[in-house]
C-alpha cells in the first residue's frame, strides 16, 4: 500500500462507518458501537504505521472546484507536524472509543453517539491532513457539526440543547474572521496552499489574524471561550476527545501550520490573548463545583498556554558560528499539546470514570473517598494531576510547561510573570479537586456505592496514564517527529526548575492547607469577598453576551419582524391596496345606474374636450 | 440536441392529459403528472449528457414568430439555462411526489402545476425577449390559482400579493423591453439587439430602462425590499407549488436579471451596481434576522429563502466571473434546498400536525414521532447552513470569493448573514423537531389533540415522500461533492460576449 493510499484509507474508514452506521444501524446500537469502534481502531493501526514508517511529504492532491483559472483541491500535506497530530487524534481516539463501550452502555442512542464519534473522527482527521486553508476549512465546519452533534446528545435536556447551539453558533463567529482570513488570503497570495504560502506570501498582519480567529473561536480563547464549559453538557468521553484532548486543540493547530505567515504583530496580539485566557480560565476554575467544569476550565487555562507559547514567537538559537531563528514557539505549543492531549484526556476519562462509578453525581462536593472505592481510577487520576501541575521527571506536563515558562522568561517578563502566576493557580484547583473528590469519606450515597467500571473502562486509563508519565520524554519517540521537537527551547541551568518546583509547590500546598475533604468550599468560608468576586468574574462573559442577545440582537430582530408585517407589508402593501380601493369606490360612486347622470357626465365630459381642443386651458 | 424544446411541448401536453385523467380517478391525474414530469426531467438530463460547454447560446430552434416585429421563436440553450433547466425537471418531479396527497380536483392541480412548469422551462430557452416574456407570464398565471384554490393559510391575500407583485414586476419588465425597442430602433427582440439598441439611448434613457427591466425580474427573484411577496406566498401555498415557488420561480427573476437586464445597458449597470449589491445584502442580513424571531415553521423557511436568493443576486451584483458561476450555482443549490425544506414541513409535518407553530411543535418532540421528516430536515438545514459536502457550501464560497474581489466589504456583511443562517436554522431544528422543556412549555396549554405523555399517533411517511425527498437529498450532496458538473457547464457560458461586455475580471 503507497502511503497515500494509507492515509486515504485512514480518512475514509470513520466515514464508512459512520454512513454504515446512519443507513443501515440506526436500531442496533451494540452493532453500531463494535463498528465504530473497529473502524477507530483500524486507522488507530494505520496512522502509527504511516506516522512510525517514516514517509513524509508525499504529493497527494485532488482537484475539487475549478474557478476559472483557479481551482481549490482536496491534498495531504504530510510533515512531522501533521504525523504527531495524527499519532494524538489516533491514540487518544481509540482509548476514548473503547472506554465509551463501557461508559455508554446502557445509553438509549448508542448509535447516534457512535456514529457522531466516527463523524468526529474524519472530520478531525481531515483537519489533520490538509494541504490547504481551504480544505482545512471544510473539515472545521465539519468537527464544529459534530461536536454540535455529540453535546447534543441528550437533546431532551433543555441546557444540553442550549449548550450544543452555543457551542456552534459561538464556533461560527470566529469561523467568520477564518473565512474572510481565507479569502484575503487568497485574493493576496492567489494561493492558499500551505507549501505555497509558506514559499511566498504577501506580508500583512490582517491575514494572520483574521486566521487567528477561527484559533479563538475552536480553541475557546477569550472572549469566545463561554462555548467551552458548557459543552460539557455533553457525554463525559466525548468532552475527553473533543472538548479537551484534539478539536480543541485544533485552533494551535492551525496556528503552527500558518507559522510562516505571522509578523509579529499579529504574535503579540496572539501572545496576549493566550496569556489572558489562561489566566482567566484558571481564576474561574477555583469556584466551580462540578467535577467536569473543573477540568473544562482547566483546558481553557491549558490552551492559553499553548496559545501563548505560540505568539511568544522565535528564538535566537546561536550554534557554533550559525545565528539563526528556530520557530520555538510552535516547538513549544505543540509540545504542550502533546503532553496535555494524553493528561487531560486521562483526567476526563477518569473523571467519566468517577461519574458512572456515582451513578452521574458530578457535584464534587458529595463524592469523596473514592480513593478506596475506585482504586485504579484513583492512581490514574492522581498521574493526570501531577501531570498538570508539572511534578517534575515523573510525569510529562513538567517538561512542556517548562519549555513555555523557559521560552517566556526569554522573551517577555509580563508574560512569564502572569504565565508563572497560572501555574500557581493550577495545582492550587487541581490539588483542591484531588483532596474533595478522593479523599476522606464518601458524602452521599452515591459516592458510598460507587465502583470501578469494566475492563473496556480500565484499559484506557491504563494505557493513558502510561503515556502521561512518558509522553514528556521526547527521546522516547525516535526520531519520528524530528521536524517538531527540535524546535523545543530548552532551559540551561537549574532556574526554570527551581521556578516551577516553587510554583507548584506554593499552589498545591496552600490547597493542601484549606481543603479538607468536607461538603462545603473552605475558600467560600474563609474568604467570601475573594470567592465572590471571581464567580462575577467568570459570569461576566455569559452576561455580557446575553444582554447583548436579548436586550440587543433580539430587540433588533423584533423590530424588523415588526416593521416587516406592519410597515412593508401591512402599510405599503395595504396602502397601495387601499389607493386602488379608494379609487374603486370614485368610480363605482360615478356608476350610480341612472340614465340622466350618465347624460350630464358625457355633456361635461364633451364640454371639456371642446374647450381643450379651443385651447381654453 | 433538439430534445430540449420537447420539455415545453411534452409538459404542456401533460398539462391536458392530467386534466382529462383527472375526470377519471385522481390516481390517473397523479400518475399521468409523475411520468410528464419525471420524463421531462430524464429528456433534460439526456440532453445535458450530450451538451458541449460553449460561450454563447446554442440555437434549437429559431422560425419566425411575428415577422412585422422581428419576433422569433427562438429556442436556445447554454450552460447557465442547461442547469436551470435540469433543477426545473428536478424540482417539478419532486413537486408532483410531495403533491400526491392532493385529492380535492387533483386534475386541475397538476394541469396547472405542469402548465407553471412548462412555462418555467420556455422561460430558461427562450432567446428571444419578447418570448421569454411571454413564457414568463404562462408560468406566472398559474401560481395564482394554485395557491387561491388549493392553499392553505391566509391564501387569498398570500396568492393576490404575489400575483399583484408578479404582474407589476412584469408591466415594468415589458416598458422596459418596448421602450428599448422602440427608441432604441431595434429590429427584433434578440438579447443581442436590445443590447445594440440599448446603446443609442441616452445614458439617463439606459439607467431608466435598465432599472425598469432589473428590478422588475428582482421582484420575481425575491430582492429586498421587493421581497414581501415571497414569505406570505410560501406560507399559502400548498407543498408542491412552494417547492416550485421557491425552488424554480424565484430563479427566474434571478435568470432574467442575468440574461436579459444585465447585458443591456454595462453603461447603467455601472451606475445601479452599488445600490444593488448593498440591496442584496440587506436582503441577507435582514430576511435572516426576520427568520430568527419567526414562529411559524414555515415563514422561518420563507425568509430563509429570501436570505439565500440575497447571495444570487449579489453574485450577479459583483460582476465577475467567479461571482456570477456561484450565482448560478447557488439558484441550483438553493432551489434544491429550499424544495426539500417547505416539503418536510409543508407535506410531512403539516399535513400531519395540522399546526407549524414552532411553539406547538416544540411540545411535539417530532424527532420521535417522525423520524424521517426529521432526518431530512436536519440534512436540508445542514445543507442550507452552508456545511461542505452540500451544494450551499461551493455555491456561497464561490460568490464570497468572488464578491471579495469587487469589494471586501460587501462579502464581510455577507459572512455575517452566513452567521445568522446557522442561528435560525438551528433554532428551527431544535425548536420544530427536537423541542425543548423550557420555561415557557410548562405553562402554555397542549397544542391540538395533543396530551403530555401521549404521543399523537402521525401516519407514517409515504413511498412518494420518501422518494422525492431522496432524489433532493441525492442532488445537494452530488453537487456539494463536485460542483464541477455544473461549473463545467457555467463558467464557458460566462465568455459569451453579451456577458463579458459586463462581467470585468476577464477570463475567469
Amino acid at each position: 500500500m503507497t502511503p497515500v493510499q494509507q492515509a486515504l484509507l485512514i480518512l475514509l474508514l470513520p466515514l464508512a462507518s459512520a454512513a454504515f452506521i446512519a443507513l443501515f444501524l440506526r436500531r442496533a446500537g451494540g452493532l453500531a458501537s463494535a463498528i465504530s469502534v473497529a473502524a477507530c481502531a483500524g486507522l488507530a493501526a494505520l496512522s502509527l504505521a504511516l506516522v512510525f514508517g517514516g514517509e513524509r511529504n508525499f504529493p497527494a492532491s485532488w482537484e475539487w472546484l475549478r474557478l476559472g483559472g483557479f481551482s481549490l483541491s482536496l491534498g495531504f500535506k504530510f510533515d512531522d507536524l501533521a504525523a504527531l497530530m495524527l499519532a494524538i487524534v489516533a491514540v487518544v481516539g481509540l482509548c476514548v472509543h473503547v472506554f465509551s463501550l463501557g461508559y455508554m452502555h446502557d445509553d438509549g442512542a448508542k448509535a447516534r453517539y457512535f456514529g457522531g464519534l466516527s463523524v468526529f473522527m474524519f472530520s478531525m482527521l481531515g483537519i489533520v491532513f490538509a494541504d490547504n486553508l481551504f480544505m482545512m476549512f471544510i473539515f472545521w465546519e465539519l468537527v464544529g457539526f459534530s461536536s454540535y452533534l455529540l453535546i447534543n446528545h441528550y437533546c431532551e435536556k433543555q441546557s444540553a440543547a442550549d449548550a450544543a447551539k452555543k457551542a456552534f453558533i459561538v464556533n461560527r463567529v470566529g469561523d467568520f474572521g477564518f473565512l474572510l482570513g481565507i479569502v484575503m488570503c487568497y485574493w493576496l497570495n492567489g494561493t492558499v496552499n500551505l507549501t505555497e504560502l509558506a514559499a511566498h506570501h504577501v506580508y500583512t498582519t490582517w491575514v494572520p489574524l483574521l486566521l487567528f480567529c477561527g484559533a479563538v473561536g475552536k480553541s475557546a480563547q477569550l472572549p469566545l471561550h463561554v462555548w467551552l464549559p458548557d459543552a460539557m453538557e455533553g457525554p463525559t468521553p466525548v468532552s475527553a476527545l473533543i472538548h479537551a484532548a484534539t478539536m480543541v486543540a485544533a485552533g494551535i493547530y492551525m496556528l503552527c501550520r500558518i507559522e510562516p505567515l505571522m509578523t509579529p504583530q499579529a504574535l503579540t496580539v496572539i501572545m496576549w490573548t493566550g496569556t489572558a485566557t489562561a489566566l482567566y480560565a484558571a481564576l474561574c476554575a477555583i469556584t466551580q463545583r462540578d467535577i467536569k467544569k473543573v477540568l473544562a476550565y482547566s483546558t481553557l487555562s491549558q490552551l492559553g498556554y499553548m496559545v501563548a507559547a505560540f505568539g511568544l514567537g522565535s528564538l535566537l538559537s546561536e550554534q557554533g558560528e550559525h545565528r539563526m531563528l528556530v520557530a520555538a514557539g510552535v516547538g513549544a505549543a505543540m509540545f504542550h499539546l502533546t503532553t496535555h492531549a494524553f493528561f487531560k484526556a486521562l483526567m476526563f476519562l477518569g473523571s467519566g470514570s468517577v461519574i458512572y462509578g456515582c451513578h452521574h453525581e458530578q457535584d464534587i462536593f458529595k463524592m469523596g473517598g473514592l480513593k478506596s472505592k475506585m482504586p485504579l481510577t484513583f492512581a490514574a487520576f492522581t498521574i493526570g494531576v501531577l501531570a498538570i501541575i508539572g511534578m517534575p521527571y515523573i510525569a510529562a506536563g513538567f517538561f512542556s510547561k517548562d519549555a513555555i515558562l523557559h521560552l517566556a522568561l526569554e522573551k517577555n517578563t509580563a508574560v512569564f510573570a502572569i504565565l508563572a502566576f497560572t501555574a500557581v493557580l493550577t495545582s492550587f484547583y487541581m490539588v483542591r479537586l484531588w483532596i474533595l473528590v478522593f479523599l476522606g469519606t464518601p458524602r452521599s450515597d452515591e459516592a458510598s456505592h460507587a465502583h470501578e467500571g469494566g475492563l473496556t473502562m480500565k484499559l484506557p486509563l491504563i494505557l493513558l496514564a502510561v503515556l502521561s508519565v512518558l509522553g514528556g520524554y521526547t527521546a522516547l519517540y525516535g526520531h519520528t517527529f524530528d521536524g517538531v521537537w527540535s524546535l523545543i527551547p530548552h532551559a540551561e541551568g537549574a532556574t526554570i526548575l527551581v521556578i516551577s518546583l516553587g510554583v507548584m509547590i506554593a499552589g498545591g500546598g496552600t490547597a493542601l492547607m484549606l481543603y479538607k475533604p468536607a461538603g462545603s468550599d473552605a475558600l467560600e468560608q474563609k474568604a467570601p469577598g475573594l470567592f465572590g468576586v471571581l464567580v462575577a468574574l467568570k459570569e461576566s462573559f455569559d452576561a455580557v453576551y446575553n444582554y447583548y442577545v436579548a436586550k440587543i440582537q433580539q430587540r433588533f430582530a423584533i423590530l424588523l419582524n415588526f416593521l416587516e408585517q406592519v410597515a412593508l407589508a401591512g402599510l405599503i402593501i395595504r396602502g397601495f391596496s387601499g389607493l386602488v380601493g379608494l379609487f374603486g369606490i370614485g368610480a363605482r360612486a360615478l356608476h350610480v345606474g341612472s340614465l340622466h347622470a350618465y347624460v350630464y357626465w358625457f355633456l361635461i365630459g364633451v364640454v371639456v374636450l371642446w374647450a381643450y381642443a379651443a385651447g381654453v386651458f | 440536441m433538439n430534445l430540449l424544446p420537447w420539455s415545453i411541448y411534452l409538459t404542456m401536453a401533460g398539462a391536458l392529459l392530467a386534466l382529462a385523467g383527472g375526470r377519471r380517478s385522481a390516481g390517473t391525474a397523479r400518475w399521468i403528472a409523475l411520468l410528464t414530469a419525471a420524463g421531462t426531467w430524464i429528456l433534460t438530463l439526456l440532453a445535458a449528457t450530450r451538451f458541449v460547454p460553449g460561450p454563447g447560446l446554442q440555437t434549437l430552434v429559431d422560425v419566425p414568430w411575428i415577422p412585422a416585429m422581428g419576433v422569433r421563436y427562438h429556442l436556445a440553450v447554454d450552460g447557465i439555462s442547461l442547469t436551470l433547466l435540469v433543477l426545473t425537471g428536478l424540482a417539478s418531479t419532486a413537486g408532483v411526489l410531495f403533491s400526491w396527497n392532493i385529492e380535492e380536483r387533483t386534475g386541475e392541480f397538476f394541469a396547472l402545476f405542469l402548465t407553471l412548469v412548462a412555462g418555467v422551462y420556455g422561460v430558461f430557452l427562450s432567446a428571444d425577449a419578447l418570448l421569454f416574456f411571454v413564457f414568463y407570464e404562462i408560468a406566472i398565471v398559474p401560481k395564482y390559482f394554485l395557491i387561491a384554490a388549493w392553499g392553505s393559510t391566509n391564501r387569498e391575500y398570500g396568492a393576490m400579493k404575489l400575483a399583484l407583485y408578479s404582474f407589476a414586476g412584469s408591466a415594468m419588465v415589458l416598458a422596459g423591453l418596448l421602450w428599448v425597442y422602440a427608441c432604441g430602433g431595434a429590429h427584433g427582440f434578440s438579447f443581442g439587439q436590445l443590447t445594440h439598441a440599448a446603446a443609442t439611448l441616452s445614458r439617463p434613457g439606459q439607467i431608466v430602462v435598465f432599472a425598469l427591466v432589473f428590478f422588475g425580474f428582482a421582484t420575481l427573484a425575491g430582492l429586498f425590499p421587493l421581497h414581501t411577496w415571497a414569505p406570505t406566498g410560501h406560507v399559502a401555498a400548498p407543498t408542491g407549488a412552494s417547492m416550485l415557488l421557491a425552488g424554480v420561480v424565484m430563479k427566474l427573476g434571478a435568470y432574467g436579471c442575468l440574461r436579459v437586464a444585465l447585458p443591456l445597458s454595462p453603461v447603467a449597470f455601472a451606475y445601479w451596481q452599488t445600490p444593488i449589491a448593498w440591496l442584496a445584502v440587506t436582503g441577507i442580513v435582514y430576511a435572516g434576522l426576520v427568520a430568527l424571531m419567526e414562529q411559524d415553521l414555515k415563514f422561518v423557511i420563507g425568509y430563509s429563502s429570501v436570505s439565500h436568493m440575497g447571495f444570487v443576486m449579489l453574485g450577479l451584483a459583483a460582476a465577475n466571473p467567479r461571482a456570477v458561476s456561484g450565482a448560478v450555482l447557488q439558484m441550483f443549490s438553493h432551489g434544491v434546498i429550499a424544495g426539500l425544506l417547505f416539503a418536510v414541513v409543508g407535506r410531512m409535518v403539516y399535513d400531519r400536525t395540522h399546526t407549524r407553530q414552532l411553539g406547538d411543535l416544540r411540545r411535539m418532540k417530532l424527532y420521535r414521532l417522525v423520524p424521517f421528516a426529521t432526518t431530512m430536515f436536519v440534512i436540508a438545514g445542514v445543507a442550507s447552513m452552508g456545511l461542505p459536502g452540500f451544494s450551499g457550501f461551493p455555491a456561497e464560497l464561490t460568490i464570497l470569493i468572488g464578491t471579495w474581489t469587487a469589494a471586501p466589504l460587501w462579502a464581510a456583511v455577507a459572512t455575517v448573514g452566513v452567521l445568522i443562517a446557522a442561528a435560525f436554522t438551528l433554532r428551527a431544528i431544535q425548536l420544530g423537531f427536537f423541542g425543548s422543556t423550557g420555561p415557557s412549555s410548562a405553562s402554555a396549554t397542549d397544542g391540538p389533540g395533543l396530551h403530555a405523555g401521549s404521543a399523537p399517533h402521525l401516519s407514517p411517511i409515504t413511498w412518494p415522500e420518501k422518494a422525492g425527498a431522496l432524489l433532493l437529498v441525492g442532488a445537494t450532496v452530488v453537487v456539494g461533492l463536485k460542483p464541477d458538473l455544473l461549473l463545467d457547464w457555467i463558467n464557458p457560458a460566462l465568455q459569451s460576449p453579451l456577458l463579458q461586455a459586463v462581467l470585468k475580471g476577464g477570463a475567469p
